[in-house]
């Protein structure tokens, strides 16, 4: 989780600050979208397999849903904070915004360790989660969707809670949600894919081939092997990946100057990334301390794992080598070494620009759930692809056109949209 | 050079792009090389015509080979399984996500009929043509939700895709001695030049080209060439049916039908054009889902036929050029080829000699026309050139007297026929029962022939096929309507006439290129003909299989056949 005396609300008003100045935003604005609008804190008693009760203590933001309902993840972790939650939220506002899609942002999670829980107490965990807050959530209000450690097989339990206590089905309530019960083909691999296809326009902007790259990634999740797979499909060169070791309780690098096999990868990782170290060195893998990732001697760097990742402390061991990095995760840069980054003349692609393929995804799985009318893959991932493509050309314009970073232009262009909503709707 | 597709398609300067990586395919190839010779050929004596190859963008190989290893799809492709399952299978796979951005732009933009055209690694390699083997897709593209186009796109590059791997191109491969795992297929997606009248949308004029003939008329040359015209789409000359034969030399000499009547039976009567109306039965696995097959009086309100037929007065039993006066049309191009109102003919022999010189080698050239009505326009009329292939012409050197033609051996002669050359390999003869033969059942005499075609196939044995009509028609009165799959182990094809199936000599285009490519020779018996078949030695040979309307028979010793391409007479000696 890094640095305990980071606050990624902090953070993310830091940010939202620096873009309203520019925007010369009126105080009220300020302090409406300063804010998650709602803002919920409960507790979720479970019975534990051994017969014990335990309480979890969960949460769930709803930023602002001036655009259209909610959306944002549901995270479960040891380390879960409301300030997490709270950035979350905004971050997802700001995202569904520069995606353009009809929706606003929230954000949920648990303070659980899921590698420390069976799935019988994981269940439990995530219909009290529904029963805590199922008033203020919905397919019209509020719609969560998995995240850090979180799944499909969560996402049904709780649609099923969902759907029991509204006596309905309505899968429209969640997304994320297994292919076949209300789930959209393309969605394990939007968020991922989403990430390479930012990568894949900016190597056009740097007049770069992806087959003459090579990347470094953070995480060996859900993102990182979708955007590995497809980042390997279109030539380039994976040649580092790092991940979290529950058991060691520290991260490590995982180096193959030649490019790691994904799929040989995949083979000897479990459900949460985790890749076991020993057969790693077995098939070949250099094992290294879980920084390290940061400082190859590669063209594009994707840290796809927590927020705080890259700080004051550590910009400066980027290799000189490095053109772009797409932040897979959110909040992965302070905003100290976002300065740094910018006069090292990095394309950097923000965290809610880069990462938006899971949202969209996701919207599009709402969309198919309201409908229930399910599109091909095909289909879901042309429009992925149309979607981000057209959401990083555009922020590319504007950033170009007024001579600004990607990240301020981003911002800048979501934090518009939302405000020009909140006064369509005269709420200020 | 060819530019990366950057997401527009009419808008860019560049009218051919590309998606993905890997080979374009023979097709596109071409296209794109033919592409640079017409910007640099000097076609100014033809100010009034627009001269162009119709936009297209290429999905390249690699997008096929992913499309196939992401989805697991060889096992099944290569499998024996059904057309149907196959064509299904590959419906239900997805498409690399690499293009899919790509795809959806091109579609939300572009809202024309569009042709997905197959381009293989192999097809129009100069041996093996692979004409008309693989699917083209022809989507109306005309719906207003661009997913819909979007997914009827998608729909027909899976098409295009499997039809790499159904029976026709199978048995292609075993009769061509090619690996079919060597086979990689890109797509054109293309615009497909026309224009729409109501529910329909289709080219004024489309036709084929050869610079040789194997089947000069009217005391031409082969050198001389020879071009098919047609109406609507060019799937009516490609499959066989009928259409305007003529010696680009002399466009005025009329090919050569017994009376008007015969005219008004034997030139084209119906024409294909794209549907742009009401949508036809969800069918992504049937090429022409998105097609129409109408008579050509349908086109009346058009007013599109009047620079191509001439009218029959049934009184005077004479025809007059165009459409000013009613009766039946008949589409025999007289008002481009006699009165030159738009000069197509002398573009056409300009074209293929640029071609001849450019591939240094005869070629075929297919190609579509529109003619505006709008005289203000700078250049109302457009010719767009789709395929261009080189053919193949065997030179070997072959003579044959007359003589020889009638001698005690002989079992079949014709000084009619295609190919050059000698052979001694065949022993198997199969052949229509002319006592059981009935224009009405062709259909079902084309499955017999498939059968045994696949038995001689998978034993390697060639042989002789001898039946009645045109061969390869797509209309079957007017002969047997085998496909190519069917008889692809044939070596030499008898065309032999009935009082009840006496037919000009012609091929569909695909058909015959097929034949010429893999040098099978071709006897046109006309009733008239010298020189009759020995059916009595060819019914007291050893009879292998016997159906309802067709016979397998098995000389004990090998058959001796000459053809002389020169005189065009042919021999087939016990």
């Amino acid at each position: 989780m890094g640095d305990k005396s980071f606050n990624a609300f902090e953070m993310a008003q830091q940010q939202f600050d620096n873009a309203a100045d520019m925007l010369e935003l009126d105080e009220v604005t300020r302090e409406l979208l300063r804010n998650p609008m709602k803002e919920f804190h409960f507790s979720i008693p479970v019975t534990m397999d051994d017969g014990r009760k335990k309480v979890f203590r969960g949460f769930r933001c709803m930023h602002n849903d001036a655009r259209g309902p909610a959306k944002g993840g549901i995270r479960f972790h040891p380390q879960e904070t409301i300030d997490i939650v709270r950035a979350l939220s905004m971050l997802m506002t700001w995202k569904t915004s520069v995606a353009d899609i009809p929706l606003g942002g929230g954000n949920g999670g648990v303070i659980c360790d899921p590698h420390n829980l069976s799935n019988r107490e994981q269940e439990q965990i995530c219909r009290g989660w529904v029963r805590q807050i199922y008033k203020n959530v919905g397919p019209f209000t509020d719609i969560p969707a998995p995240d850090v450690m979180t799944n499909p097989q969560h996402m049904l339990w709780m649609l099923d809670e969902y759907e029991v206590m509204s006596g309905k089905k309505q899968p429209g309530f969640i997304t994320g949600k297994p292919v076949g019960m209300g789930g959209s083909l393309g969605r394990m691999e939007s968020a991922g894919y989403g990430v390479i296809i930012n990568i894949r326009e900016a190597l056009k902007k740097l007049s770069l081939k992806a087959n003459a790259t090579s990347m470094s990634i953070q995480g060996f999740g859900n993102v990182s092997q979708y955007a590995i797979e497809l980042y390997i499909q279109m030539g380039g060169k994976v040649i580092c990946v790092s991940c979290w070791d529950q058991k060691d309780e520290k991260s490590y690098s995982f180096k193959k100057e030649n490019g790691i096999d994904l799929k040989e990868l995949k083979n000897i990782s479990d459900q949460f990334g985790g890749i076991d170290k020993s057969k790693a060195e077995e098939l070949g893998y250099e094992v290294l301390d879980g920084n390290e990732w940061l400082v190859q001697e590669v063209d594009i760097l994707i840290p796809a794992a927590m927020e705080n990742q890259i700080t004051e402390d550590n910009v400066e061991k980027i290799s000189s080598r490095v053109k772009i990095i797409a932040e897979g995760a959110h909040g992965p840069t302070t905003p100290e070494a976002d300065k740094i980054i910018e006069s090292k003349e990095i394309f950097l692609i923000p965290d809610f620009l880069a990462n938006a393929g899971g949202v969209i995804c996701s919207y599009f799985e709402q969309v198919q759930c309201n409908m229930n009318y399910f599109w091909t893959k095909d289909e879901v991932l042309g429009k992925l692809d149309q979607k981000m493509t057209f959401a990083f050309n555009s922020v590319y314009q504007f950033s170009n056109k007024n001579n600004m970073s990607m990240r301020v232009s981003a911002n800048i262009m979501a934090i518009e949209k939302v405000v020009d909503a909140c006064k369509g709707r005269g709420w200020v | 050079m060819i530019n990366e597709f950057n997401r527009t398609f009419f808008d860019d300067e560049q009218k051919i792009s590309f998606i993905g990586e890997g080979e374009l395919g023979g097709k596109a190839s071409s296209l794109k090389f033919f592409d640079d010779i017409l910007k640099e050929s000097d076609f100014t004596e033809f100010d009034e015509i627009q001269i162009d190859i119709p936009t297209f963008t290429v999905l390249r190989t690699d997008v096929f080979d992913d499309f196939m290893t992401q989805n697991d799809l060889y096992d099944i492709a290569y499998s024996d399984s059904s057309d149907d399952e196959i064509a299904l299978a590959f419906q239900n796979a997805s498409l690399p996500f690499s293009v899919l951005g790509d795809l959806r732009e091109l579609i939300s933009k572009v809202n024309v009929p569009l042709a997905i055209r197959s381009s293989s690694m192999l097809e129009d390699a100069k041996y093996k043509p692979f004409a008309g083997i693989y699917g083209t897709k022809m989507i109306p593209n005309n719906q207003f939700d661009s997913d819909t186009r979007f997914t009827k796109m998608v729909e027909g590059i899976k098409y295009v895709y499997a039809s790499t791997f159904l029976k026709d191109a199978k048995e292609y491969f075993t009769a061509s001695g090619l690996d079919i795992r060597t086979e990689k297929m890109a797509v054109i997606i293309q615009e497909i030049i026309g224009n729409r009248y109501g529910d329909k949308f289709y080219p004024n004029l489309s036709g084929v080209g050869k610079s040789y003939n194997y089947y000069p008329i009217n005391d031409t040359l082969p050198e001389d060439g020879v071009i098919n015209l047609g109406f609507g789409l060019g799937k009516t000359i490609v499959d066989g049916g009928f259409s305007w034969i003529y010696c680009p030399k002399c466009p005025n000499k009329k090919p050569p039908f017994g009376s008007v009547t015969d005219m008004l039976k034997l030139t084209q009567t119906e024409f294909w054009s794209v549907n742009m109306g009401e949508p036809s039965a969800y069918d992504p696995i049937k090429e022409t889902e998105y097609m129409l097959k109408e008579n050509i009086h349908s086109a009346e309100e058009d007013n599109t036929l009047q620079n191509l037929a001439s009218t029959y007065d049934h009184a005077t039993e004479r025809l007059t050029m165009g459409t000013g006066r009613d009766g039946a049309r008949v589409l025999n191009f007289a008002p481009l080829l006699s009165l030159e109102l738009i000069p197509v003919n002398d573009l056409l022999k300009s074209l293929m000699k640029v071609c001849e010189e450019k591939m240094n080698s005869p070629v075929e050239i297919e190609f579509a026309m529109t003619f505006s009505q709008d005289s203000s326009l700078e250049k109302p009329y457009r010719f767009g050139l789709l395929q261009v292939r080189p053919m193949v012409v065997n030179d070997t050197d072959v003579s044959l007297e007359r003589s020889e033609l009638s001698s005690e051996d002989t079992v079949i002669a014709s000084e009619h026929v295609l190919g050059n050359g000698t052979s001694s390999n065949i022993q198997d003869i199969v052949f229509v029962k002319h006592e059981t033969f009935d224009p009405a059942n062709t259909k079902l005499i084309a499955k017999e022939i498939a059968e045994i075609n696949t038995k001689l196939l998978s034993e390697k044995k060639p042989y002789i096929l001898i039946g009645y009509g045109r061969w390869g028609s797509s209309d079957h009165w007017l002969g047997i309507p085998v496909t190519w799959s069917q008889i692809s182990g044939a070596s030499i094809i008898v065309e032999a006439s009935l009082e009840n199936m006496n037919i000009e000599f012609s091929q569909g285009s695909h058909f015959f290129h097929n034949l010429t490519s893999f040098k099978i020779q071709y006897f046109y018996l006309p009733l008239s003909n010298d020189f009759p078949i020995d059916w009595d030695w060819i019914r007291s040979l050893e009879h292998i299989t016997d159906l309802e309307f067709v016979s397998h028979v098995k000389y004990d010793k090998t058959l001796k056949t000459i053809v002389d391409g020169k005189s065009r007479s042919g021999v087939i000696k016990k």
